[in-house]
């Protein structure tokens, strides 16, 4: 608790000047009395308990685990069930990784080479039959994901990609372009033309006008997609363990919890480390880049 | 002079074909054709393995308005959709109003408040599980201090609790980020404007605030509902559908019935009625608070 006023009143220091400057800031400061800071200080322990329980737990025993479940005991926590969960036989975690990251890299690589050509002919262009296409995509956007997985499976076994590593990562690459090209579209459109004449002029063709002037200027709303699609790809559930199938030995981080979590489920030092070692990555990198993050999922979610 | 523009022309014609084709053909095989197969297959006893499914008419869709446990699940679904659209709108709602500002320790809680929604639903059903479990960590340190253990997960009532209370805790970020975004487009003249003619903060929340606020509120609440009616993942690992069944939502049950009981044509029907509510009820709750808007306004 401590700890938190400290940050409080650092964090008043920061505002003072501005709180000046601004007369009606001073309501909002008498607001933000003790009843507030510590509401919401009770607010934040609740929300990072889990978390909290999560972390500790992934270093201790069973027996520690079941007779002190929020104890922290410095001097016994070991790293040796973090250890054994990396080299659990039912579900070798490191490949997991291995083979997340694969899919992430492959359906974002995929994703942007697919939608950004053509929501670039769409932005440019102002043919009655592009301006279909991009309504297409974008009813595209209002398509659930649960209503899919049944009748992909039958495109899939009929086009004698089920169970393979290109099928999947077709499919997961399908789900992201109607928001991709709705929003690359979108944003295509607030690049000038100017600058394609002028590549025009210097006789580059469009795929070259595309890749060499346009794309480079796409860095924020492609930083937008990829971030969506990564944490889509990751924590996806449904779809690798369908279409993957458990049978084919291929495991993300998200299936390959399930196959190494489900059994154990009371065996806390199986559970606890697995599921450490599950979103550690994704956690890193939310704490490393939360702003961008939290705009790129908000945006994600209002997709619809 | 002519000829080469030409060519050049024809080119640039082949450039656009090959920027436009790959991802419509992707698109049109793998989300448009999809689709269209749902309703198809729900008309057949699809095994999952035949080429050629038996068109079997509706007998699935009667079998499925006729299936108490189909029903049982209907209502589960709707209660989580409706009581978690509440509880993340109006936690959402609340704690935009508490940490909208830029202070350090807002940005903190922001991030606190939203970080549940990186997770996986199936982690945190499993850690949540593995908290509220009768073996877990909540139950393990009552029975330390003397007293029950109490049933989180294992009783049919508790557990449904539960599952809403632990899909609100993680998915109320998102709201709280989107009524933040609201809150900034609200004229500050107009708060102002009504804080000098001496309204209270309630009053000024209520008449000023709320009403400009409208249209976030919309997107929010469908937004909440949509995603909460197709609630699976962390069915699966909070309570496996457990116990007894009680806790299963309609998605649970349509990739139960498909890829367990391998009644694909069946899991479809479910899958396009629950499309179609789904659709229904996103349209009739944009519909009422259009009219409440006008309301307001008029």
């Amino acid at each position: 608790m401590s700890e938190l006023t400290v940050t409080e009143s650092r964090a008043e220091e920061g505002t003072a000047v501005s709180e000046a400057a601004a007369p009606e800031r001073r309501s909002v400061r008498r607001r933000s009395g003790l009843p507030r800071a510590v509401f919401l200080g009770l607010v934040a322990i609740f929300m990072l308990t889990p978390l909290y329980v999560l972390v500790v737990n992934a270093f201790k025993p069973q027996e520690e685990i079941l007779a002190n479940p929020f104890g922290l005991p410095v001097g016994a926590l070991t790293t040796r069930y973090l250890s054994h969960a990396l080299h659990n036989p039912q579900f070798n975690i490191v490949r997991g990784y291995a083979v997340t990251i694969l899919f992430v890299v492959a359906v974002n690589v995929l994703s942007v080479a697919l939608a950004g050509p053509v929501a670039y002919v769409i932005a440019r262009s102002s043919r009655r039959r592009y301006r279909l296409l991009l309504l297409t995509f974008l009813a595209g956007t209002f398509i659930p994901g649960q209503v899919l997985v049944i009748p992909v499976v039958y495109v899939l076994k009929t086009l004698g990609l089920m169970g393979t590593i290109r099928g999947f990562v077709l499919f997961e690459t399908a789900l992201t372009l109607p928001f991709s090209v709705f929003l690359y579209a979108g944003y295509i459109g607030t690049i000038p033309p100017t600058l394609d004449q002028a590549a025009a002029v210097d006789g580059a063709g469009r795929l070259r006008t595309f890749w060499k002037i346009i794309f480079p200027l796409m860095r924020p709303v492609v930083a937008t997609m990829v971030i969506l699609n990564t944490f889509s790809v990751w924590n996806d559930f449904v779809n690798p363990q369908i279409i993957l199938g458990p049978g084919s030995g291929l495991y993300t981080v998200t299936t390959g919890v399930y196959a190494a979590v489900s059994q154990y489920s009371t065996d806390y030092s199986v559970v606890f480390p697995t599921l450490l070692l599950a979103i550690a990555p994704l956690l890193v990198f939310f704490v490393v880049m939360q702003r961008h993050i939290i705009s790129g999922l908000t945006a994600g979610a209002t997709k619809g | 002079m002519n000829f080469v523009k030409r060519t050049k022309r024809a080119g640039d014609g082949a450039a656009t074909l090959l920027m436009v084709v790959p991802a419509t053909v992707v698109f049109v095989v793998m989300l448009v054709v999809p689709v269209g197969l749902a309703f198809y297959l729900s008309l057949t006893d699809w095994d999952g393995y035949s080429a050629q499914p038996k068109i079997i008419g509706g007998s699935n869709y009667t079998h499925l308005f006729s299936d108490p446990v189909m029903r049982h699940a209907a209502f589960v679904t709707l209660l989580v959709a409706v009581a978690g659209t509440a509880g993340m709108n109006l936690l959402g709602l609340g704690f935009a109003l508490l940490v909208n500002g830029t202070s350090r320790i807002n940005r903190f809680l922001r991030v606190v408040l939203f970080y549940p929604h990186v997770l996986s639903a199936l982690v945190v059903g499993f850690l949540w599980s593995a908290i509220l479990g009768t073996t877990g960590a909540v139950n393990s340190l009552l029975t330390a201090h003397g007293g029950s253990v109490l049933p989180f997960l294992s009783d049919p009532t508790w557990a449904l609790i539960t599952m809403i209370a632990v899909l609100v805790w993680a998915g109320f970020g998102v709201n709280v980020v989107l009524y933040l975004a609201g809150l900034q487009a609200v004229p500050r003249s107009l708060v102002e404007a009504a804080r000098i003619d001496g309204a209270t903060r309630w009053q000024v929340f209520r008449h000023v605030t709320l009403p400009a606020l409208g249209p976030v509120v919309t997107v929010n609440i469908v937004l909440s509902l949509v995603t909460l009616l197709k609630t699976y993942d962390l069915v699966v690992s909070l309570t496996a559908g457990g116990p007894a069944g009680q806790t299963q939502t309609v998605a649970y049950l349509i990739l139960w019935n498909s890829f367990h009981d391998n009644r694909l044509g069946f899991g479809s029907a479910q899958s396009v009625v629950l499309m179609i509510v789904t659709g229904i009820l996103a349209l009739v709750v944009t519909r009422m608070r259009r009219r409440g808007e006008m309301a307001v306004y008029s």
